[in-house]
């Protein structure tokens, strides 16, 4: 009885905090779980907590009954220079935001064999807003992509060297836009469109992970791609009559791309795990960004984006004392996007990221997670940009990540 | 256990201050200069295009935006030290139409159904002549006149410019005193200018274009074109050894909305069993020749046409009557002529081959073949010239080719060849706008870059007036403009000079 009462305690508080949390999205993120974080998310082949659910599905197999759940804080900085092809060198700063995707996770052994979990992440998210009236603003204004993973997962263990597990992803998608007006020949203020859409969508991801001797492990596993057709409003501001612009019903296609993930884990010492993974991204699904408009349809926005598959690599390190662990990673992150491709919506560059963390069990029940992941990205030019863009410059970039998890375990 | 804490948030204290000493510096500002070049003074030779004509009419607001203005500032960013770019500035309406003396700008000046109303609006001119004439007192660094041909660089007789423009307005060869020379040539010359543009040749085409093939009746004749333009650019090679001379090539007429805009929306006025009957060049009365507007190599419908395009199959002489007023006439002195060529007003206008769409609205398969073969033939003039007198050449045939086919994007911004709504041209459909004069300015100032190893810097178009309309009254927005009767005619005095 007394077990009970903790258990429910712990549950209550996890359910306040998952209400306070601030919830949003911030395109592609993998900071699901600071443990994980901390380590460069270098976790495929271990997957030893619940956000395994998001890595892979296989490592449920190998740890018990709980519930996990945290944030990440993700403040990125960037700096535009430009357009150079107007011979102009101006700085234009990206106004500050911060993004906090969420992540909540559940498993429960069934038996030794079978486990199953559910898990609430926000995986692909972006957030970018640059000042009203900037030089770019029939590119690029302000846009919000939200996207919420519900993934129920199976994991079964096949034997005390492989699990395999699988799991179904209902995904949720809210895309909120502000882009001025392509064409628009009057000396007026720019109408700027706000679109408001949504979607659902379908996926599943799968994995395994398999262990040549305790010490050593290999993950793979491999999450679909999620075509996301959202509908919804859009509202253009200010209004011009004359011009009818197609206010009303509007639509927009996001494919989210596949990806998958291979790791080796290892071992090294008693209190020491290592482990690398290559990530592999299939950006090339994302090809542009189609804008319809049910008023009009000769207004549609068709932008290009022609982004390229991509792959990550991560490296983690975990040493455990007592109750509490230190971390340690780096990332290499290749950016899909093509020199001539890069724009302010969602400006990108390759990316090296330092990773540190710390896990500390406050209790047999209770354990806390913290990540601090500093993102550097590589000087970006974007020179020659294709014609449907023409918008040369430099962007400067860095991100500044802070993750935190609570863990309870039953 | 503390401890580990306190080294925890140490670490991440250090990650956080290597973050803000990681950030990127800011890029190094393109170079800007004049290589090894000096740019003393800057003189700009042309026509309308040079003037800064806008929307029919000469004005300062648009004026200051002329391509050499524009190039002249650039200049002067990359350390060119040409002082003040002196342009006659005719105040705000700007210059008089002739036959109204109202000023003859256009403007958008509200909705009717959903379309732009375009016209005059009876704007009382301020001044006859250039509000700097008495201060500037030397010639003009523009020396862009409209109206003029090629014919007129070197003339000295004030044949080729019609007033209040050209002599009297502009080279300002009858003020008391005038102690400026007289032609365009000496007045350049007399400037000693080190860097020259020099756009002329459009209005020995577009004369004829514009007016239908009415008035002129024929291009500049090749020859003629070939010894004048050879004369010109000797003229200012010999007296200018030094110079650094640009030249520009002739846009293809039917790359501008005057001659494209209004096709695709008359040609759905025109019902399953009509044709439009329409004037061939030369044809002064009934009319045979038929199109559906739709056909490959359609004949072309001009701007000026949009102001007749209400009256399809009305019976109506509303045209002729135009036309007589416009000579001075009224219907009855003209209306023996039009009977006795078979013209019948009571017939549905543009539907019966005795009240046929009239020539001068209209540019048949012949007249777009006569000036596509001047153009080419005066281009390929200009090319050979350019190249023996060591000037530098400008393909505006080319790039306006271009931005008819795929417009043009500048800082996510597009522009296309579209009348009004794609903002390269203005309201008379043939001149550009503010941004498509900076868009002119930054194709010369990429080829003197590029020819004279400079690094001028192009012009931000982006920061450039759009078109000015009255955007908070009604309508939906359609181009579908409605111009009044004798729209642009003006254009027919300004590109037809008395004699070529």
């Amino acid at each position: 009885m007394r077990l009970y009462s903790q258990h429910l305690l712990g549950i209550i508080v996890l359910s306040v905090l998952v209400v306070c949390i601030a919830l949003g999205g911030g395109f592609q993120l993998n900071e699901v779980g600071a443990r994980a974080m901390a380590q460069g998310g270098a976790f495929a082949a271990r997957a030893d907590d619940p956000s395994a659910i998001y890595f892979n599905p296989a490592g449920l197999s190998f740890q018990g009954s709980s519930i996990y759940l945290g944030t990440t804080f993700i403040m990125p900085k960037v700096t535009f220079y430009g357009p150079s092809n107007l011979s102009l060198n101006d700085e234009t700063k990206m106004v500050d935001q911060t993004f906090t995707p969420i992540n909540i996770y559940g498993t429960y052994e069934l038996n030794d064999n079978i486990h199953i979990g559910l898990g609430v992440t926000n995986p692909y998210g972006l957030g970018t807003e640059w000042p009203a009236n900037w030089i770019g603003q029939s590119i690029a204004q302000k846009i919000d992509l939200t996207t919420y993973f519900i993934t129920p997962t199976i994991a079964y263990k096949v034997n005390d060297q492989l699990s395999i597990g699988a799991g179904l992803n209902y995904v949720t998608g809210k895309v909120t836009m502000k882009i001025g007006l392509a064409n628009f020949p009057f000396d007026a203020p720019l109408p700027i469109v706000n679109l408001d859409l949504s979607a659902t969508g379908i996926g599943f991801n799968a994995g395994l992970i398999y262990k040549f001797i305790p010490d050593l492990s290999l993950g793979i596993s491999y999450r679909s791609s999620v075509k996301l057709d959202a509908s919804g409003s859009a509202k253009f501001d200010p209004n011009y009559t004359v011009l009818a612009l197609p206010n009303g019903d509007a639509t927009a296609t996001i494919t989210l791309p596949a990806t998958g993930f291979i790791g080796v884990a290892y071992k090294a010492m008693k209190n020491l795990e290592v482990e690398a993974d290559y990530q592999y991204v299939g950006w090339s699904s994302y090809k542009e960004l189609a804008i319809g408009f049910k008023a009009d349809p000769t207004k549609n926005e068709v932008l290009p984006k022609n982004y390229q598959d991509t792959y990550i690599l991560r490296f983690g390190a975990e040493y455990t004392m007592d109750n509490i662990q230190l971390r340690a990673g780096y990332l290499y992150d290749h950016s899909p996007v093509l020199t001539e491709y890069v724009e302010p919506m969602l400006p990108d560059a390759n990316r090296n990221g330092y990773n540190i963390g710390i896990g500390y069990k406050i209790c047999e029940n209770w354990r806390v997670d913290a990540a601090c992941f500093f993102l550097k990205f590589d000087q970006r030019k974007a020179e020659n940009t294709v014609p449907t863009i023409a918008f040369d410059g430099t962007y400067n970039m860095t991100a500044t990540l802070i993750g935190i998890n609570i863990g309870y375990t039953f | 256990m503390k401890q580990y804490i306190v080294l925890f948030i140490t670490f991440a204290a250090l990650i956080a201050a290597l973050l803000n000493g990681c950030t990127d510096s800011a890029p190094t500002a393109p170079v800007i200069g004049l290589g090894n070049s000096t740019v003393t003074k800057y003189v700009s030779i042309g026509n309308s295009l040079t003037a800064g004509y806008q929307s029919a009419g000469l004005y300062k607001s648009a004026q200051l935006y002329s391509y050499p203005n524009l190039i002249a500032q650039q200049l002067t960013k990359a350390g060119a030290t040409i002082g003040t770019f002196e342009q006659p500035y005719w105040p705000d309406p700007g210059i008089p139409d002739q036959s109204t003396g109202k000023a003859s700008r256009y403007v958008i000046y509200g909705w009717s159904g959903g379309t732009p109303l375009i016209g005059p609006i009876g704007e009382t001119v301020i001044a006859g002549a250039p509000e700097n004439a008495a201060t500037v007192l030397r010639p003009y660094d523009n020396l862009g006149i409209p109206g003029i041909p090629l014919a007129g660089f070197m003339d000295t007789t004030g044949t080729y410019q019609s007033s209040p423009l050209g002599s009297r307005g502009i080279l300002r060869w009858d003020n008391p005193g005038s102690p400026f020379p007289k032609s365009v040539f000496f007045q350049a010359a007399a400037l000693h200018p080190d860097l020259v543009t020099f756009w002329l040749g459009a209005n020995d085409v577009l004369g004829f274009a514009v007016s239908g093939g009415y008035s002129p009746n024929a291009p500049t004749n090749p020859a003629i074109f070939s010894a004048l333009y050879t004369q010109a650019l000797d003229a200012l090679r010999n007296t200018l050894p030094n110079a650094k001379i640009v030249v520009g090539n002739i846009p293809n007429v039917t790359s501008v909305p005057f001659f494209t805009t209004v096709n695709p929306l008359l040609a759905p006025h025109i019902p399953g069993p009509y044709y439009l009957r329409y004037q061939r060049h030369g044809t002064l009365g009934m009319a045979f020749d038929s199109t559906k507007l739709t056909e490959t190599n359609a004949p072309l419908v001009t701007l000026k046409g949009q102001a007749y395009a209400a009256l399809l199959g009305m019976p109506t002489g509303q045209f002729w009557r135009d036309a007589a007023a416009l000579q001075g006439k009224t219907i009855a002195e003209l209306y023996p002529a039009l009977a006795g060529a078979g013209i019948d007003t009571t017939k549905p206008f543009g539907f019966h081959p005795q009240n046929p769409w009239p020539d001068a609205l209209i540019l048949d398969a012949d007249e777009i073949a006569s000036a596509t073969t001047a153009v080419n033939n005066f281009n390929s003039t200009i090319a050979s010239v350019a190249a023996a007198k060591g000037a530098a050449v400008v393909n505006f045939n080319s790039f306006f080719n271009n931005v008819k086919v795929n417009g043009i994007v500048i800082a996510g911004e597009k522009y296309t060849a579209d009348y009004i709504s794609g903002d390269i041209f203005s309201l008379d459909g043939v001149h550009p706008s503010d941004r498509g004069y900076g868009i002119v300015a930054n194709e010369y100032i990429k080829v003197i870059n590029a020819s004279f190893g400079m690094n001028v810097p192009l012009v931000n178009i982006s920061a450039l007036p759009k078109l000015s309309a009255p955007l908070a009254k009604g309508g939906n927005g359609k181009i579908d403009p409605v111009l009044p009767f004798g729209a642009f005619n003006s254009l027919d005095l300004l590109f037809s000079p008395s004699v070529r």
